[in-house]
């Protein structure tokens, strides 16, 4: 499938920068926190009322605030200081906000990935057989795509959401329900509608790309003399075309992943996402208190550039690497 | 082939991509739940209105029937009444152009006013520290969600370092949203076309610098991600180029760099990098959708979040409509423009 | 008149890439004199490409020239630079290694031009052939307009974004426009006013390759440099473009470095010749000195290996074995052709000086036998370099 050239061009340039190294670590941290975000969590993130006794919520260290509360009839002036106890503080009802940054990361990485999963499903088979059989297919496909590129993905997105309604589906975390983590959320809200969303406004790039191999690859030697011995159609395909066509797919597959997640945490921060633990709804959480309790938009916004970036620099090894022409590669939410 | 000729058949595609627009949005309104007649008017209404409002819509007829009078309709330009004002769908597509023009033309200037020096800066000095400089800038632009920059942005600059920034007042709903009051003086900022003709008539630029106060920050919001990806196209563009034998006999014929680099290497860089730009105005418009919601700014974006959040679709449909005729148009401009750049292109 | 006008001496030209240090030119020397044809002749990846865009300053990172000098002989650029950078500046010549980048750049075009090996590569696509040639003619014209050389010809980024607005302000103005005609008719283009406004891609290869002597010619440069000028082109356009180079030559009086691996082409244009050989110049001297009184194994070799049309079914003799890869690791201290001759002595493992080569007073070669007649008993063993080499794997595991 992935030639020895193309491994020792991924070897070479890794070697090379610092930049894929930094990506790799990057991604690797945050897929650790995603996944055992239950283990690591100091506080149910679902939890309210995590309140200061002054009243506010606590700050993260460095964000120290005063606030006026009444005491014994008189008004007064308190300082609400950080706490050990929550890393990063508190948001305004409560709920502890390193916690919330853990599944936070969670929702944006199964989106990522389970959003570009379903695009190539959709767009990589379409692709192929729209390029290898030519005429018809490969009209429609085209005149699709351009009526397609027509939407801006996220106006798309949220015209869809309208339609699918943008209900999580509740999945039991294992690492819970095996009892690993007392105290935690018992499930895990998968965003599925709009993973099926995200899905639909950006697999006509991959069919683009999966097109546009599959069109090359048809007129190479080898797979004309597997024509010429009876070979049949869908075989071709799934034999030469598919693993000839993966390399570039792979490239776009990474940098579609980094505009998934934009595009999941632009909905989320309009209120179209459905779940209340994504970076994108704590960031619109945090637009209210942005003067006083500036932390609260801030960490989630963190959360969401450090993942980008990560996924953005691996894709980037990745095209150096392998091929640094890729229709689509670039283009964002 | 003439270009006439070239821009005709354009046209044509670009009627039939409309089309498709049109059909897919007819399709997702047939399809979404909720009945049009509860949702025009509202959920107090009783059977008996609901009933005479679905006859009259004709939302009983056979889809194929309710589809060929929603073409039939566009095709005359109406594009119908808003569910919940009741005020016609292209009066409220119009009046909130301007501001949606004058924030996506803003931030494409600044994009390209910083992004083409930047990029032929860090391409031409591979490895020194403006290189490095631009390539983390530009990563980091397209990695930051617009609407978490344009908070941090009004917390850096206006809260912590108190640059001044207009904005509504703190009891407003949307407080950290600048619109368009000056709280300061409780005026209300124009349009681009209205302070510029205050200018001319009354030779004062308070309207222009009210303008100038508002705009500047979403633009820069809606620029940065435009300025980043334009920064990389550049800069990536412009290394391939500088490779190529032709500039090294600009060299050898001694023409000054600032004409080898802008004349020769840049022209020939922007000739495919215009194509993804064209393509990159859904991007715009996507993000100026966000945009407007954070800095409460009154275009077309603002107004589609609130069509969408009340499912009004006939607003809705104008409004992505509107956005769809747009992208097409540039991008029929975009084709004209790079046989007109790339002589090898001819128009077949 | 036999005046020096380029004066090379152990100019060294390395590339640092991640394989280790290419010395693509290694301890060169060499003189031109004006108004002579100087030829460089040797295989490909001998060094002499580099050679020429070392004396026009178009080395390009990872290369770098690291040593030597390369003094130009040019009286009032000389006055020009006496005070500023007298270090540089000997009697008439200049040192061209120690004077500052912007001086070197001025000289590009005015002093120095390059005729590129293929034309197709080397016009930008999308600009007309016209307009090119008159941007190198208005860097003349701005040139000799300055009354100091070394000042080049200055070009803002103001004046650019002015030019994009006001016509009048655009660099190239109707007189190069002018200019530029004459050059395309002078090189033989047919219909040059309306040639003028067409695109390379337009022109055929030979076409271009006489736009591109007209492009070069309009600096009118004392040096003209041609880096394979014929290759890329159809024999009987080789020929068309070597008789109008031989014309304007002679009209002119200009001189110039013409870099080759066709030894015909050398014998037809070259008044002296040099035979370059991994990153040296082996031996030179006059056409006579090198075509019939060759000391250089190497140069006995390259003549060899011109198929001979009068012997029946001539037998093309090539040099056996390839040119050297000229990493610095690999390189050694010796004779760099000896594992490919077939004279080498034992004392070529230590490297040959710079000899008289018996024919003219200019006739030099880096072999011992220029100083004594081959002896068969210093010979070296067959095979001695293989087995040196085997060793140096063995080694590596």
């Amino acid at each position: 499938m992935i030639s020895d050239r193309v491994k020792s061009n991924l070897r070479e340039t890794f070697g090379e920068s610092l930049l894929p190294k930094l990506g790799l670590v990057l991604l690797t941290v945050i897929l650790v926190m995603a996944m055992f975000a239950p283990l690591l969590a100091t506080h149910n993130p679902t939890r309210t009322g995590y309140f200061h006794e002054n009243g506010g919520p606590y700050p993260p260290p460095g964000f120290d605030y005063t606030t006026t509360v009444a005491q014994d009839g008189e008004i007064t002036q308190v300082e609400v200081t950080a706490t050990d106890e929550h890393l990063l503080g508190t948001n305004t009802i409560g709920q502890d906000v390193y916690s919330r940054f853990l599944y936070g990361a969670r929702v944006s990485m199964l989106v990522g990935l389970a959003g570009v999963t379903l695009a190539l499903l959709m767009g990589v088979p379409f692709g192929l057989i729209a390029g290898y059989y030519g005429g018809r297919v490969d009209d429609g496909l085209m005149r699709l795509a351009d009526v397609m590129l027509a939407f801006p993905a996220l106006v798309l997105a949220l015209a869809l959401i309208g339609v699918f309604g943008s209900q999580p589906i509740r999945v039991p975390d294992p690492i819970v329900w095996a009892g690993f983590a007392e105290g935690m959320p018992e499930s895990i809200p998968i965003p599925g509608s709009v993973t099926i969303v995200v899905a639909l406004v950006t697999w006509v790039w991959f069919a683009r790309v999966a097109r546009g191999e599959a069109l090359s690859i048809r007129n190479q030697e080898y797979v004309k003399a597997a024509k010429s011995f009876g070979t049949p159609n869908w075989k071709i395909l799934v034999t030469h075309v598919l693993p000839n066509s993966i390399t570039p797919i792979i490239v776009l597959a990474t940098i579609q992943i980094a505009v998934i997640i934009l595009i999941e945490a632009s909905l989320a921060y309009l209120g179209f996402s459905g779940t209340t633990l994504s970076w994108g709804y704590e960031i619109e959480t945090g637009q209210d208190v942005l003067r006083t309790r500036p932390w609260v938009a801030m960490v989630p916004g963190i959360g969401i550039v450090l993942s980008v970036i990560s996924v953005n620099l691996l894709g980037d090894w990745f095209r150096d690497a392998l091929d640094p022409n890729i229709e689509g590669s670039e283009r964002g939410a | 082939m003439s270009m006439a000729k070239f821009l005709f058949r354009r046209t044509l595609q670009g009627v039939f991509v409309i089309w498709g627009v049109v059909t897919v949005l007819f399709g997702l309104r047939a399809v979404s739940p909720g009945d049009p007649a509860t949702l025009m008017l509202g959920q107090g209404a009783t059977q008996d209105l609901i009933q005479q409002v679905r006859e009259e819509e004709g939302l009983n007829d056979p889809i194929v029937v309710q589809y060929g009078d929603y073409l039939a309709e566009l095709v005359t330009g109406d594009l119908g009444y808003s569910w919940r004002s009741e005020r016609e769908v292209e009066a409220m597509v119009i009046e909130r152009i301007p501001a949606t023009l004058e924030l996506a033309i803003a931030a494409t200037i600044i994009a390209l006013l910083i992004a083409i020096p930047l990029g032929v800066i860090s391409a031409t000095r591979r490895g020194s520290p403006s290189d490095y400089g631009a390539t983390l800038f530009s990563l980091l632009g397209i990695s930051t969600p617009n609407f978490w920059l344009g908070l941090m942005l009004i917390l850096v600059l206006g809260v912590w370092y108190g640059i001044p920034y207009p904005t509504l007042s703190t009891g407003s709903t949307i407080p950290v949203g600048i619109g368009l009051i000056d709280l300061p003086t409780g005026r209300r900022a124009v349009g681009f076309g209205e302070a510029f003709m205050t200018l001319l008539t009354e030779q004062s630029f308070d309207e222009m610098t009210l303008w100038l106060k508002h705009i500047t920050l979403p633009a820069v919001t809606l620029g940065t991600y435009f300025t980043a990806l334009i920064t990389r196209l550049t800069r990536s563009g412009m290394i391939d180029e500088l490779g190529k034998p032709y500039v090294t006999a600009t060299q050898a014929k001694g023409l000054p760099g600032v004409l080898i680099r802008y004349k020769h290497v840049l022209r020939n860089t922007m000739i495919p990098i215009i194509t993804v730009l064209g393509l990159q105005m859904g991007t715009l418009m996507g993000g100026a959708v966000i945009t407007e919601t954070v800095f409460n700014w009154p275009g077309l974006g603002q107004r589609l979040i609130n069509a969408l959040s009340i499912r009004d679709w006939p607003l809705m449909q104008g409004i992505i409509l509107f956005v769809a005729v747009m992208f097409v148009f540039i991008n029929i401009v975009v084709d004209a423009l790079y046989t007109y750049l790339d002589p090898q292109v001819s128009i077949e | 008149m036999s005046e020096e006008i380029l004066r090379v001496e152990d100019l060294s030209t390395r590339f640092f890439t991640r394989e280790g240090q290419v010395n693509a030119v290694e301890g060169l020397d060499l003189t031109i004199e004006r108004g002579e044809v100087f030829g460089i002749v040797g295989e490909s990846g001998s060094g002499k490409s580099v050679t020429a865009l070392s004396i026009m300053d178009l080395v390009e990172s990872p290369g770098e020239i690291t040593d030597g000098s390369i003094e130009y002989r040019n009286r009032d650029l000389a006055e020009d630079l006496r005070d500023e950078h007298p270090e540089a500046v000997d009697g008439e010549f200049v040192d061209l290694l120690q004077v500052p980048d912007r001086v070197r750049k001025s000289l590009r075009g005015t002093s120095f031009s390059m005729i590129f090996q293929d034309p197709e590569s080397s016009f930008n696509p999308s600009l007309t052939v016209g307009e090119q040639i008159s941007e190198a003619v208005e860097v003349q014209r701005r040139a000799s307009a300055n009354p100091r050389l070394s000042r080049g010809v200055e070009y803002s980024m103001t004046s650019l974004v002015a030019s994009k607005v006001l016509s009048s302000r655009k660099f190239v103005t109707r007189e190069s426009h002018e200019r530029a005609i004459e050059l395309l008719e002078l090189v033989g283009i047919p219909d040059p006013v309306q040639r003028y406004d067409e695109y390379p891609h337009q022109y055929s290869g030979g076409m271009l390759q006489r736009a591109m002597i007209a492009q070069a010619l309009a600096g009118e440069p004392d040096v003209l440099v041609a880096d394979e000028p014929t290759t890329a082109l159809d024999v009987t356009i080789q020929a068309q473009v070597l008789d109008i180079l031989d014309d304007l030559q002679e009209e002119t009086g200009m001189t110039i470095l013409l870099i080759t691996h066709n030894l015909g082409v050398v014998a037809r244009m070259c008044d002296r010749v040099g035979v370059m050989y991994a990153g040296e110049i082996v031996e030179r001297g006059t056409l006579a000195d090198v075509f019939d009184e060759h000391v250089h194994p190497y140069t006995a070799g390259l003549l060899g290996s011109i198929p001979d049309v009068e012997q029946a079914g001539g037998r093309l003799k090539p040099v056996e074995g390839n040119v050297p890869s000229l990493l610095d690791a690999e390189m050694g201290d010796r004779c760099y052709f000896a594992d490919r001759c077939p004279k080498a002595m034992e004392e070529c493992l230590e490297k040959p000086p710079d000899l008289p080569g018996g024919g003219s007073d200019d006739h030099r070669a880096k072999c011992y036998l220029a100083a004594h007649p081959y002896e068969e008993s210093q010979a070296l063993p067959d095979g001695y370099f293989e087995n040196e080499r085997a060793e140096e794997v063995t080694d590596d595991d």
